[in-house]
């Protein structure tokens, strides 16, 4: 069998665009991926990824839509479905919304990702990029939803979104299947000036996945980005999510939740960089984690010199449902201005034991009550997904609670 | 026809030994109340008849018709029929009153109705019910909460720990009337701890206990409450007081 450096370096070779492809890839090849010595990649299990064991999705595959995201498909206004990062089907044409594939950015996509291996790697073996424009004034009533789907092979989903001044829109991403998959997404927004983009990223991938995921965004002036990403699949669960506030009164909110069983890991790092004055970012942390599992969240805020009036708060609560499980939370802040208000707070605990009593003393047998309240834990998070699919992802977040083992 | 018997039941509180030796018998239908000044260890007995996780039960049995209490869960103990109202009911954010009583088995497509129907009763506003349990609820308000969920679920025995600190008079009358009213509904057992006599206008005793230092130091009729309110609890001080 080919090694993975040479079926990749075929592939880059017969695309249109092999010569960017060719310099990612190259700069790939001389720094290698990341090990765990590497403060940024610390609690990954990188010690297992060999990208030699995965083939290379080369290819669209036919197969038809994950369940999730069957079910999401008829709320929308269009679904736009991917295998293993290649378009199978664009959707339905829909009114002042283009959908197009684009080759990778030639001039920015080196520079932006130079430190960053396995978006490096993306972009050399991406199918291409999804872009999804919303024009200028266009305000969708339904949700986009992006439902990419993956197989066993290492796959290389590249989403760009950008808002037009004053756009409205509900984006859905959904990564589901996998079997053992490397799936390594990299997605990039741009809300223009006073549009508001409301985007989900659902993960759910089968437990011996690995997904690294890199999204970053751009607000323009009274842009407004309000950001769920939600973790439950794949066996390490990477996920960085940066936004950049460019714009005077730019405002993004960011809500991570993830839930870890087995021996999963779930990595969240989010960086929220305050460039003009009057933005203001919200992000809320919130996850369990059971069995064996472990959680990272590090986030860090970051306030330029001139980000005047700049309202910046971080908070991240997590959930020990066994002592085996571990969870770190880092906040960081770096404030290049005095005229700012900044935040943080976190937690790190178990069940409280005395209201799992009190549900038990009303007749709720414990397992229930652990439910109840972890449900409980999580709600202020799934209520605050777009009103279109929050039934929908609540119910779904609820079936893999239902599985779930607490241990004292 | 149901029998709570309690028998030499003898409570631990971070070592000490609060409630020492407790006795009492009551069936189906009847109302009983516990009397006793402050510290007395009635909230003790409450909270460890319920297992609470900070109280230790380290002798004596409690039973409902022979099948004990004391070797259950939690969970298994109110199912098996005893349902405590707490005095400081606990917040749980996130959970919703409703999702607690269908999964504590009262099921049903009419919940709903019926714990709106409880909470008219006590005269809680029907918003109330429909939040987070107890969450921004006044303790009057957790108070009535406790007694819909009551209510609802409907216990062979209800034990009410100072159910009446809190309230207003017409609440105060409104829960002494749901109270009474469930010893005819479902013969329900009431079993009330409280300090003040007029809980027990709208709520006639069976029997009224005084509770000292950890253990009954006497009982009597409704009569005993008057003459606790006129001479206090001193004249039935413990041999070991």
């Amino acid at each position: 069998m080919a090694s993975f450096r040479d079926t990749a370096l075929h592939f880059v070779r017969t695309r249109p665009d092999a010569s960017q492809r060719g310099a990612s890839f190259q700069r790939f090849l001389d720094t290698g991926l990341p090990s765990a010595s590497e403060e940024v990649w610390r609690y990954a299990p990188l010690e297992d990824l060999d990208l030699d064991g995965f083939a290379l999705a080369t290819e669209p595959r036919a197969e038809a839509l994950g369940p999730v995201a069957a079910a999401l498909a008829p709320l929308a206004s269009r679904t736009i479905h991917l295998v293993d990062g290649f378009v199978v089907d664009e959707g339905r044409p829909t009114e002042g919304v283009d959908v197009v594939v684009d080759a990778v950015d030639p001039e920015g996509a080196l520079e932006a990702y130079a430190s960053d291996a396995f978006a490096l790697l993306n972009n050399a073996l991406t199918p291409g990029v999804v872009t999804v424009t919303v024009r200028a004034g266009v305000a969708l009533e339904a949700p986009i939803v992006i439902a990419a789907g993956a197989g066993s092979a290492a796959s290389f989903p590249r989403v760009r979104v950008v808002l037009e001044r004053g756009a409205r829109a509900v984006l859905v991403e959904v990564y589901e299947g996998g079997s053992g998959s490397l799936v390594d997404v990299v997605g990039e927004y741009e809300v223009g000036p006073d549009a508001h983009l409301a985007l989900v990223a659902y993960q759910r991938l089968d437990h011996r996945s690995w997904h690294v995921a890199r999204t970053s965004a751009r607000l323009a002036s009274d842009a407004r980005l309000s950001h769920a990403v939600v973790g439950l699949g794949a066996r390490y669960d990477r996920s960085r999510n940066d936004a950049t506030l460019e714009g005077r009164g730019a405002e993004n909110v960011l809500r991570t939740t993830f839930f870890g069983a087995g021996d999963q890991v779930h990595d969240f790092r989010t960086r929220q960089f305050h460039v003009a004055a009057h933005t203001r970012s919200t992000l809320l942390s919130k996850g369990a984690v059971a069995d064996q599992s472990r959680s990272i969240y590090t986030g860090l805020i970051e306030i330029e010199h001139g980000a005047r009036k700049t309202d910046a708060r971080q908070t991240n609560h997590n959930l020990l449902l066994s002592p085996s499980a571990h969870a770190d939370s880092v906040p960081n802040l770096e404030i290049r201005e005095n005229d700012v208000v900044c935040a943080h707070a976190s937690s790190v605990g178990p069940l409280d034991e005395l209201q799992l009593w009190y549900l038990e003393s009303r007749g709720v047998p414990r397992p229930e009550a652990q439910r109840l309240m972890i449900r409980g834990f999580f709600l202020e998070m799934l209520d605050a997904l777009p009103r279109v699919v929050a039934d929908l992802l609540t119910a779904d977040v609820d079936a893999s609670l239902g599985a779930l083992e607490v241990v004292a | 026809m149901s029998v709570l018997t309690i028998q030499g039941l003898r409570v631990a509180v971070a070592g000490r030994e609060v409630v020492q030796g407790f006795d009492l018998t009551m069936r189906s239908g009847e109302v009983h109340v516990i009397m006793g000044p402050n510290g007395s260890g009635k909230s003790t007995l409450a909270l460890a008849l319920a297992g609470h996780p900070g109280y230790q039960v380290v002798g004596g049995t409690a039973e409902i018709d022979g099948v004990s209490l004391l070797d259950q869960s939690p969970t298994g103990r109110v199912r098996t029929g005893l349902f405590l109202a707490l005095q400081q009911p606990l917040e749980v954010p996130g959970v919703l009153l409703r999702d607690v009583l269908r999964a504590a088995g009262a099921d049903g497509e009419d919940l709903a109705a019926r714990i709106q129907d409880e909470a008219k009763r006590v005269d809680l506003r029907p918003a109330l019910v429909e939040r987070f349990l107890n969450v921004d609820l006044s303790g009057g308000e957790r108070k009535r909460a406790e007694v819909v969920q009551f209510g609802v679920l409907r216990p062979a025995f209800g034990l009410f720990d100072e159910v009446d600190s809190g309230l207003d008079v017409d609440s105060l009358g409104a829960v002494a009337r749901r109270l009474a009213a469930a010893t005819h509904e479902w013969h329900c057992g009431v079993l009330v701890i409280t300090h003040f006599q007029r809980l027990l206008q709208e709520l006639t005793p069976t029997t009224i206990h005084v509770m000292r230092a950890g253990r009954i130091v006497a009982h009597g009729g409704p009569e005993l409450a008057a003459t606790l309110e006129r001479e206090g609890y001193e004249p039935f001080a413990t041999a070991s007081e």
